[in-house]
């Protein structure tokens, strides 16, 4: 299992980047600042309706997907077009490991690195807000590091995929830059402008049940319709729905969509390349 | 079984022709030096036994497996210098060489290997301070991790001073005397002199000539030279001179009778000026490793 070692590699690199240091206190300290606000303010204050545990696990998820999002980006874009540019694969693949290995090990290896400041958060956010409110929703808390962990690897993946089709960093840039403009900013405009073509390019009065699929497309919508299915007496707008779609556990499928599929199409490109 | 079976490759490149029906055939336990101009296609050859290209036609097989389909086999047992490598990594030269042999699934000794190559000094110092004849270094040492049956050196000597090449040599030299088939590419004739049993020019995609240096003097038609500085050139000498068996050219400047001959005639020249006259010097000479490179790669270097 040659991609262990690439993994590994990839890892121990990236501990020494400063910039990874400092996205992590960053973030931690945020963690923090959301924790202690969900402590002290009450229920009204923060415009819901009662201050349970679980809630608590929503307002910690607020800010973790703009977080995973963007550190994703900016430490994966250049995983394999960089180095391929800059023929440090060259030494990696001189040596008995597969592109599959190399691959597979960055996603892995960089994930890691991005997945353990966001346990770390979100751990240190739940003890100071469970300390402040009372209680602890263990399950609910650890769902929320289970679905965390997962859209880390998924949003990781996605970025080393399009990192894998192509040999110029520019053109990486401006792959991962687009998917996040597009599945992070702009996909509530797609969305609603999917209802508007479909009905004859005019809004209807009620929202169709499809939507709800829609919606879950970006890796974003699917992680927090999963907490809904993994933290109890939580439901979200799934329960609405009387369709087969209409599940939380939709979330689940769309995040391992987004684990497995961009990775896997990256690699077919990349297998196939002159390094 | 040959070490590398190159048959009959082409590969392009958009519409580039970088080889043009390679054929190569180096054996086992053989130093086989690869000459040939920048951009003569050395590199891609090496990239196309390592599969980090595919050919466009014809094949390649190290010690029998193909290098595209069985490529990890074949870098198993061959150890590796690149030419145009990155950056290496944030870590020490000593965890590079760990993560070789942890790749080769060898135990080693990295800090014996870092020994080898001169740099066991700076094992525990990070490798992006390292300057290019110490990454050179350390690549090598990577290379020679694992004992392999066969060590690709591309370009090996980029960036080392002269006591740095030579003990490039002379580990080419001792991995040659432990049964290593080594392929050993340069621009520079005269590296691969002293080190290689044979030698291919390549030159534009073709393989112009393999031979041994020597046979490849021959086969050139190149032969040597001799100076004699007189203190008078005496009328006749020339003709005389011109006469002899095995004398191709003669020309004088400045008291200096110059004749083109096979190394044989060398002795009856400096024997007809020294019966004729008073002789002050004798330089001899072979035909220039310089010379003859350009002779096969049409002074394209």
């Amino acid at each position: 299992m040659s991609w262990t070692a690439v993994a590994k590699k990839d890892f121990q690199d990236a501990l020494r980047s400063r910039a990874i240091w400092a996205i992590s206190v960053v973030f931690i300290l945020l963690s923090v600042v959301i924790a202690y606000v969900y402590g002290s303010f009450s229920a009204d204050e923060l415009g819901i309706e009662e201050k349970t545990a679980e809630r608590l696990v929503f307002f910690l998820a607020s800010n973790i997907t703009l977080f995973v999002s963007i550190t994703a980006l900016v430490i994966a874009y250049k995983s394999i077009a960089g180095e391929r540019e800059s023929g440090s694969l060259k030494i990696l693949l001189s040596l008995p490991h597969t592109r599959r290995d190399v691959l597979v090990g960055k996603v892995l290896g960089r994930g890691a690195v991005l997945a353990i400041p966001v346990v770390v958060a979100l751990a240190i956010g739940a003890a100071v807000g469970s300390a402040l409110i009372g209680a602890v929703a263990a399950q609910a808390l650890l769902a929320l590091l289970v679905v965390s962990v997962l859209f880390t690897f998924a949003y990781v993946s996605v970025i080393v995929g399009l990192s894998a089709m192509t040999e110029s960093t520019t053109r990486a840039s401006m792959l991962t830059i687009g998917f996040l403009v597009l599945f992070r900013f702009l996909w509530g405009v797609v969305s609603i402008g999917t209802v508007w073509a479909s009905n004859g390019f005019s809004i209807p009065d009620t929202l169709p049940d499809w939507i709800f699929v829609v919606n879950q497309i970006p890796p974003s919508g699917a992680y927090t319709t999963l907490l809904y299915a993994l933290v109890p007496g939580q439901t979200g707008n799934a329960a609405d729905i009387d369709a087969f779609y209409g599940t939380p556990w939709l979330g689940a499928v769309v995040l391992l969509f987004w684990l497995v599929v961009p990775a896997a199409i990256g690699y077919r490109r990349f297998s196939k390349a002159d390094l | 079984m040959a070490a590398i079976d190159v048959s009959d490759v082409t590969k392009q490149f958009g519409g580039v022709t970088a080889l043009q029906n390679l054929d190569l055939t180096v054996e086992e336990g053989e130093v086989f030096g690869f000459l040939g101009p920048n951009g003569a296609g050395k590199s891609t050859t090496i990239d196309i036994l390592l599969d980090h290209v595919r050919p466009t036609a014809g094949s390649a097989q190290v010690f029998g497996m193909d290098a595209q389909n069985q490529s990890v086999a074949v870098r198993e047992r061959t150890g590796v210098l690149p030419e145009g490598y990155g950056p290496l990594g944030q870590m020490t030269a000593r965890t590079h060489v760990e993560f070789a042999l942890q790749a080769k699934r060898v135990d080693g000794d990295p800090l014996a290997l870092l020994d080898r190559v001169g740099i066991a000094e700076v094992s525990h110092r990070r490798v992006v301070d390292f300057s290019k004849g110490m990454k050179q270094r350390l690549m090598l040492a990577m290379a020679l991790a694992g004992e392999p049956d066969l060590l690709i050196l591309d370009e090996p000597t980029t960036g080392l001073d002269p006591n740095g090449a030579r003990a490039m040599r002379e580990i080419v030299q001792e991995e040659a005397d432990r049964g290593a088939t080594v392929f050993f590419s340069s621009h520079i004739l005269e590296q691969v002199e002293a080190v290689c049993d044979r030698v291919g020019i390549l030159n534009q995609g073709h393989l112009t000539a393999v031979d041994t240096i020597d046979g490849l003097r021959e086969a050139a038609g190149a032969t040597g030279q001799v100076q004699v500085s007189m203190d008078t050139v005496p009328d006749g000498l020339v003709e005389t001179i011109e006469g002899l068996d095995g004398v191709t050219s003669v020309s004088i400047t400045d008291g200096t009778l110059t004749a083109g001959c096979e190394n044989r005639a060398k002795g009856a020249v400096v024997h007809r000026c020294y019966e004729a006259g008073t002789v002050e010097d004798i330089e001899t000479s072979e035909t220039s490793l310089e010379d003859l490179f350009v002779s096969y790669t049409g002074g394209g270097a």
